[in-house]
């Protein structure tokens, strides 16, 4: 899997800063403007921000989140952090509050008072840092679920050795082979096998090693349940 | 009662790998200040010059000396390296740089004005000229430093877009003159154009040993492989001297051949004060450009604090030679108009495309960057059995 494009234009983002101390406004503002970007401040109100979190767009969207104020994002039930870039303001270097941006997923920060010359770097390594954390967390959420159909391809793949007579390597190709025609990873097809109980249309399939057309569908039909 | 002269210091490498340029750009900011304190007497200004010999780690230490000793204001620097090291002491001592050479942008400090071209006016405006001649195969070789890396950069994006090809990217170090293996590269790989990054020293080295490797092979370069840069000026034509000095093509918002009376009469004046050379580049008349504003916004301001003296630089238009120049408040870098100039046998450069009007600066190419990074190379897809 090829990484993910580096992101270098920040035209048209929304920044949206969750702070108590609203002098990083200034700087952070006019730093953004000189990029194409904006930004909003957002109210916050007893300690919380009044701010839609799970209405956000990864592609238009990041946070500015002050570690002074604690935990200020209303997350929603399942406590899912904002499934957008989050740069946070350090004020102080207490390990309580770093915890909190660790907690909220940011991937980069700026000191606090904000330095209009760090912004471009804390935007460029926090977004690309979140883009390429997402694509690891779909590829470990991809994998995860071909882990868990694994068994139905070894319950196919002992299935039509038993049908055809071939051997698992055999088997394991042509079911390779009929995934990749109906473009579905080998799992999938699997699952699918399973769920419809079609047989494999190993047709022109594997050749044995003693050049035997392992092509059994014609002559080994069984009815599924 | 007369008030004392403001003291104004004068930073360049007026020794060193790239001390041609860089005294030229002294003399430009020497004879902007002549002038200034000719026609405002009740503001004079104090030139107090000091010289890093092209050392980058000097920078500091004599930016540093200037600011400690209450100069508030400085015109100096050439190469990105040494703004980039200068500028921690300018925001330690709350003091002020006019930064008057062209660059690879990328930088807004708020301790910098910036009177040099931005990438949006230097490097955009070569590759489309380059594409418009239909050559979209380039050969990146420069001196090992942030600005080669960002322009070949911005290079590969460009080129990218229209379709083209970087052939190789090769960078040597600062006043490097041993070039024999890159020339030997480009000749074998026979690109459509030379983008040239190298400075000083290893530059005119470079036009020498390519052209004369060309003329050995029976190969004329200027048609075969042209050599594009965004930092080519006069004063280096005359040291790559006569037999590989023209044909050469740089990007640049001034050439001393640019048409204005104001241009004129900065070149005479120049020619007067300063006889023995170097002659005039776009970098000294960045310098001579960022002395006229400082003084001028140092008059309107009736200050020398910084805040002050900024906010009335952005309401300066000033008739430069190249033309009209003002200074954008939201990057504090400068309107110019970009141009591309072909270089002669008399080491001076035909403009062959001129903007019609200033370009605003976009150093951070927002309006004119794809969203997203090329890759770092092309994908190739390949048969396999």
């Amino acid at each position: 899997m090829t990484e993910p494009r580096v992101l270098q234009n920040f035209s048209s983002f929304v920044g949206h800063l969750v702070a108590s101390d609203l002098r990083a406004a200034d700087s952070l503002k006019a730093t953004l403007e000189r990029l194409g970007a904006s930004l909003v401040v957002v109210p916050v109100v007893d300690g919380r921000a009044t701010l839609d979190v799970p209405a956000l767009r990864d592609d238009r969207d990041l946070l500015f989140v002050d570690a002074d104020l604690g935990q200020p994002l209303e997350l929603g039930e399942i406590e899912r952090p904002p499934q957008v870039p989050v740069i946070g303001l350090v004020g102080v270097e207490a390990p309580s509050r770093l915890k909190t941006l660790i907690q909220i997923g940011a991937t980069a920060f700026l000191r606090k008072p904000v330095q209009g010359a760090a912004v471009y770097s804390a935007l460029f390594i926090g977004i690309n840092g979140f883009l390429r954390r997402r694509q690891l967390e779909s590829r470990l959420e991809d994998h995860e679920r071909r882990r868990r159909g694994r068994r139905l391809v070894i319950k196919a793949i002992l299935d039509l050795m038993q049908r055809a007579g071939i051997d698992d390597d055999q088997a394991y190709a042509i079911l390779r082979r009929e995934s990749m025609k109906q473009r579905l990873s080998i799992e999938d097809y699997c699952a699918t096998v399973a769920r419809t109980g079609r047989d494999v249309a190993f047709a022109g399939g594997a050749t044995g090693a003693d050049g035997r057309d392992a092509s059994l569908n014609q002559r080994n039909q069984r009815s599924r349940p | 009662m007369r008030r004392q002269p403001l003291r104004i210091g004068l930073l360049f490498s007026s020794t060193g790998p790239y001390s041609v340029v860089a005294r030229s750009m002294l003399n430009g900011a020497l004879l902007a200040l002549a002038e200034h304190n000719a026609s405002h007497p009740d503001c004079e200004l104090e030139p107090v010059v000091v010289n890093p010999g092209g050392e980058t780690g000097q920078y500091a230490v004599l930016a540093t000396e200037l600011l400690k000793s209450g100069i508030r204001h400085v015109v100096g620097c050439y190469t990105s390296s040494s703004r980039k090291e200068v500028i921690p002491a300018f925001e330690k001592h709350d003091a002020l740089l006019w930064y008057p050479s062209h660059y690879e942008g990328f930088e807004t400090s708020s301790q910098v004005i910036y009177t040099g071209a931005a990438p949006n006016q230097h490097i955009l405006p070569l590759v489309e000229h380059m594409v418009g001649e239909g050559r979209r195969r380039a050969f990146c070789v420069g001196s090992n430093y942030i600005w080669a890396w960002e322009n070949n950069r911005i290079m590969r994006e460009a080129i990218l877009s229209h379709e083209g090809q970087i052939v190789a990217e090769r960078y040597l170090p600062v006043g490097e003159i041993d070039l024999a293996r890159v020339v030997d590269e480009i000749i074998a790989t026979r690109p459509g154009f030379i983008f040239n990054t190298l400075i000083g020293t290893s530059a005119y080295q470079f036009f020498r040993d390519l052209r004369a490797a060309c003329t050995s092979r029976g190969i004329d370069q200027v048609s075969a492989f042209p050599v594009a840069s965004c930092s080519l000026s006069e004063p280096e034509l005359e040291e790559i001297g006569p037999d590989a000095v023209d044909g050469h093509l740089s990007s640049s918002v001034y050439f001393a051949t640019v048409e204005t009376p104001e241009n004129r009469r900065f070149l005479s004046a120049y020619a007067q004060a300063f006889p023995a050379g170097p002659t005039v580049s776009a970098d000294a008349e960045a310098s001579y450009i960022a002395m006229k504003l400082l003084g001028r916004a140092l008059v309107a301001a009736g200050t020398d604090a910084i805040e002050t003296v900024k906010a009335a630089a952005a309401t300066i238009e000033l008739d430069a030679p190249q033309g009209p120049v003002l200074i954008d408040p939201d990057t504090m870098h400068a309107f110019l108009t970009p141009r591309i100039g072909r270089s002669t046998a008399e080491a001076r450069f035909d403009v062959v495309k001129a903007a019609s009007a200033p370009v605003r600066p976009d150093p951070y190419l927002v309006q004119s960057m794809p969203r997203f990074a090329a890759p770092a190379r092309a994908t190739n897809l390949r048969l396999v059995r």
